[in-house]
């Protein structure tokens, strides 16, 4: 499988800026644009159908929606009129969720495994137009509930993944993998494991596609580049288990000093709590030189889609231009 | 008033502007079928050119009148920021 190179957006931007960066991305060699899909930021969609009308190669797609609050047969509608603007160009990121937003709107996480599986078979079924009903645990559909159009193109699925059973379930059922990581060890045990999903259900893991669905920041300077990570790690470390802040000598204790202070909204102790230690753990950052070096060694571990997400860079539009001109021809020059 | 800027500063002062359409705080000022105008002339590489420019022009007038003037300044484009100050 081809090395490809993804970008994520957070719409908290208005809609032309985001569009503006995604028409850049795409002319600098970009292969795909991941659209968050959060309540409290601009539809997902509604910024993909814009991104896709000023767009005419880039592969597009929601990173990630979740079924708890979108039910499986709104995501493959919206993935499915989504195609018709760009025709085979759609995919579909979807994961458990983030608890914390979740909670702010009284939703609680239940089955998170059984719900995303249900979830994928009922968005293929949707786009497939099945006939028959579904019975799951989580998700039922009447045989009459199929769509009114067709879909003349697949659209493929990446399973959002972080712990081992969710990143197994990638491998048994999705199309691809978006493993949320920045470290080679990490990224290393996701990729076995997502291969031992897929090997458990008979399948060829040549045929996944694996992400490394990064926090990324590039500028011209390693000191640039990390200033902007700080607030990113802060929330990963207050948000990571045990085991994962253990596997990178973080200390439990720090990890919930910072949480606290993040909840408190003492952004100036948490953002300081964090140090360099936490940035290489959970981030991939630097000058254009390092990320290469970086993203050479993740390719190692057997990924084969790279996806630079928040924060970017100190400037978004400077760092796509300097990710887009100085890093990836190294990897689109070379086999 | 655009025809009046040198072809050799059309490209280096587009991608200026654009730095200041990109970074306002009032981005929300500039009118959504201008942005789409500009989102169009950007999907061609055609910022540059006149009607680019024109509506970058407009364009940063919503976002951040007072930092792109100073970016015509920058460029001594007296005449065009003369018209641009005036509109």
């Amino acid at each position: 499988m081809m090395k490809s190179f993804g970008i994520e957006f957070v719409p908290m931007e208005l809609y032309w800026r985001t569009t503006y960066y995604t028409i850049q991305a795409e002319r600098l060699g970009y292969d795909s644009i991941w659209i968050t899909d959060h309540f409290n930021n601009r539809n997902v969609y509604v910024s993909l159908a814009v991104i896709a009308n000023y767009t005419e190669r880039i592969r597009l797609g929601p990173g990630v929606t979740n079924p708890y609050l979108v039910h499986p047969v709104m995501t493959a509608q919206s993935v499915a009129s989504l195609n018709e603007v760009a025709p085979g160009r759609v995919i579909c990121g979807i994961g458990a969720g983030d608890r914390t937003t979740l909670d702010m709107v009284g939703v609680e996480m239940k089955a998170p495994l059984r719900t995303v599986r249900e979830a994928v078979e009922v968005i293929r079924r949707q786009i497939a137009r099945e006939k028959g009903e579904y019975a799951g645990k989580e998700f039922r559909t009447t045989a009459g509930a199929r769509f009114n159009f067709r879909v003349e193109t697949d659209v493929p699925i990446y399973i959002g993944a972080q712990g081992p059973m969710m990143l197994a379930l990638a491998g048994a059922i999705g199309d691809g993998a978006l493993v949320n990581a920045s470290h080679p060890d990490d990224i290393e045990r996701a990729v076995k494991t997502i291969r031992d999903g897929a090997e458990k259900a008979s399948r060829k893991t040549g045929e996944l596609d694996i992400a490394a669905y990064t926090s990324f920041s590039v500028a011209e300077d390693e000191k640039s580049a990390r200033k902007p990570v700080v607030p990113v790690v802060a929330y990963i470390v207050a948000g990571s288990p045990p085991t994962v802040l253990e596997r990178h000598d973080i200390s439990v204790d720090k990890s919930e000093q910072i949480r606290n202070d993040l909840a408190n909204r003492k952004w100036g102790e948490a953002f300081g709590a964090v140090d360099s230690n936490m940035i290489d753990a959970f981030a991939v950052c630097g000058s254009p030189d390092q990320c290469t070096e970086k993203i050479d060694t993740l390719f190692k571990t057997g990924i084969t889609h790279f996806v630079t997400g928040s924060p970017l860079g100190p400037n978004v539009r400077g760092a796509i231009k300097l990710f887009g001109e100085e890093v990836l021809p190294y990897f689109k020059d070379s086999p | 008033m655009v025809k009046s800027i040198p072809a050799t500063l059309r490209e280096v002062l587009a991608e200026k502007l654009i730095d200041v359409m990109l970074e306002a705080k009032d981005g929300s000022k500039v009118p959504s079928s201008l942005a789409k105008t500009i989102l169009f002339y950007w999907q061609r590489d055609q910022l540059s050119s006149e009607a680019g420019l024109i509506n970058l022009l407009q364009g940063v007038a919503y976002a951040d009148p007072a930092r792109a003037a100073s970016v015509i300044d920058d460029f001594g484009l007296k005449e065009l920021k003369l018209a641009f100050t005036q509109t």
